[in-house]
């Protein structure tokens, strides 16, 4: 079709710098939490004035993979021998401080962000507010199985982390192929890299079905300039006449994502890399077709106005994002795309 | 790269002024008016075939109309209950023969996007079969 030439990506396999930096980037975010356990719940002669325990928390983990050090540190300075003989991990569950139950197979970055624009509904955040831990309260009896869905294990969650990576797998191809093709040690790798929290671990594997946002055109900007975070990430036209990348990001059927709202729903698409008219398909695009009461199609004729901004592994993306490259570089380590939509509350 | 790194900081750094552009928007009781809007449930109901696997037993009907607003939670609940299955027995469901949904995802998300030929195929297995 186009004639213009443009760079050949190396390999359909290589992934680009700038790919590996924004994983590594989504890899390494980490999220402030206090964990208390209820007071209420306290076993007798524990040492009151230590039951809190503060963690920055990897975005790309998951509750249960926290319990062995949250247990750790119980047993050592808060329970008497007595008391640590009895607790029981198998019974603990976790709810936000104002009561919100806590899915055990949410990555933790996404309860954050979940948290985060709940809060943009109640109320205007105010300083104080500001870089706060998410606060959790930490149950140690009666779990409430019928509402937690899946029981509170690290087997239970790993098994759910592979239903979605399998999901996010079948989304973006139609099959499960590349899934299913990796040898049981390479899906056992997948969880250790979480569990180690170890990126070369989990790239390793992902690599293989995680399809790389490989550029076009010469390298973006070398890392460590911050213009290189705004800037309109590399796309690939699949009507080049250059090698075709197969398993390029533009050239998936759909990118797995989920949009999430204050206190619920949560909205499941498919959403094409490219539109009908061979442009990458944007945030700003996507947000405003499925959600055009909060987002505008038009937000430069008044009196439409953007009223909602997406969060995005807790940054707030620009409009002209490109979906296929948040599909190859910000999504959570299940595969999936997760935008959770604040309100804008200053007026 | 220090601790902090990717952590949020949407409260203290200014938002890209795309989404910032406030001057003569809608009022905010506009906007939790639309975000009420996207709460409402979807009352419509879509066909669900269900697809014993292996030694699985057949159900006599497998097609049903379900409400779209249910987690997939509820058709687990469901299909237990047309099986007879005790509390305890062991009954694995998957989509398309290929993946476990999560529980709390929602029958319209998952008719949206995996349904075939006007149905969301529902398999069921009492041993793990795709895990």
């Amino acid at each position: 079709m186009t004639t213009l030439a443009r760079p050949v990506p190396s390999s359909a396999f290589s992934t680009s710098a700038s790919t590996t930096l924004f994983r590594r980037l989504t890899w390494e975010g980490t999220v402030p939490l206090e964990i208390r356990v209820d007071s209420k719940e306290l076993p007798a002669n524990s040492d009151r004035g230590l039951e809190c325990y503060y963690i920055q928390a990897p975005r790309v983990s998951y509750l249960p993979l926290l319990v062995p050090e949250l247990k750790r540190f119980l047993m050592d300075v808060v329970f008497d021998e007595a008391a640590a003989r009895v607790v029981k991990e198998e019974d603990w569950w976790f709810e936000s401080e104002d009561g919100n139950l806590l899915k055990w197979h949410w990555p933790i970055g996404l309860i954050y962000d979940n948290h985060m624009i709940t809060q943009s509904v109640r109320a205007a955040p105010s300083s104080s507010q500001q870089s706060m831990p998410l606060r959790l309260v930490l149950h140690l009896a009666s779990p409430p199985t019928d509402r937690l869905l899946l029981s509170p294990s690290a087997e239970a969650c790993k098994q759910a982390f592979m239903g979605q990576m399998k999901e996010a797998d079948f989304i973006r191809w139609g099959s499960t192929k590349r899934m299913t093709g990796l040898r049981k040690a390479e899906q056992d790798g997948l969880w250790e890299g979480i569990r180690e929290h170890n990126f070369d671990e989990y790239w390793r594997v992902a690599s293989k079905v995680t399809p790389t946002a490989a550029p076009t055109r010469p390298q973006s900007p070398p890392p460590g300039n911050s213009m290189s975070l705004h800037s309109r990430p590399p796309s690939v036209d699949p009507n080049t006449g250059s090698a075709p990348d197969r398993d390029g990001a533009y050239n998936v059927r759909s990118v797995p994502v989920r949009i999430y709202l204050p206190e619920g729903p949560i909205l499941q698409a498919l959403v094409p890399p490219m539109l009908e008219d061979g442009n990458p398909h944007t945030l700003g695009q996507f947000l405003s077709t499925h959600l055009p009461l909060l987002f505008p199609p038009t937000p430069s004729d008044p009196p439409f106005q953007d009223t909602a901004y997406p969060l995005i592994q807790g940054v707030a993306a620009p409009h002209e994002t490109e979906m296929a490259w948040l599909g190859a570089c910000m999504a959570g380590a299940d595969g999936w795309v997760n935008i959770c939509v604040g309100l804008l509350r200053d007026r | 790269m220090s601790p902090m790194a990717g952590s949020p900081d949407t409260h203290t750094r200014a938002l890209p002024s795309a989404w910032t552009s406030l001057d003569s928007g809608p009022s905010m009781q506009e906007t939790l008016d639309a975000l009420e809007a996207y709460k409402k449930k979807d009352p419509s109901k879509v066909v669900v075939r269900f697809k014993a696997v292996g030694n699985a037993p057949i159900m006599k009907q497998n097609l049903y109309k379900i409400t779209a607003s249910n987690r997939f939670q509820a058709v687990i609940q469901f299909l237990r209950k047309e099986l007879g299955w005790k509390a305890g027995d062991p009954l694995f469901t998957y989509i398309n023969l290929a993946f476990a949904p999560a529980p709390d995802d929602t029958v319209a998300n998952l008719y949206k996007s995996f349904a075939t030929e006007g149905h969301l195929i529902v398999n069921y297995s009492t041993t793990a079969a795709w895990g």
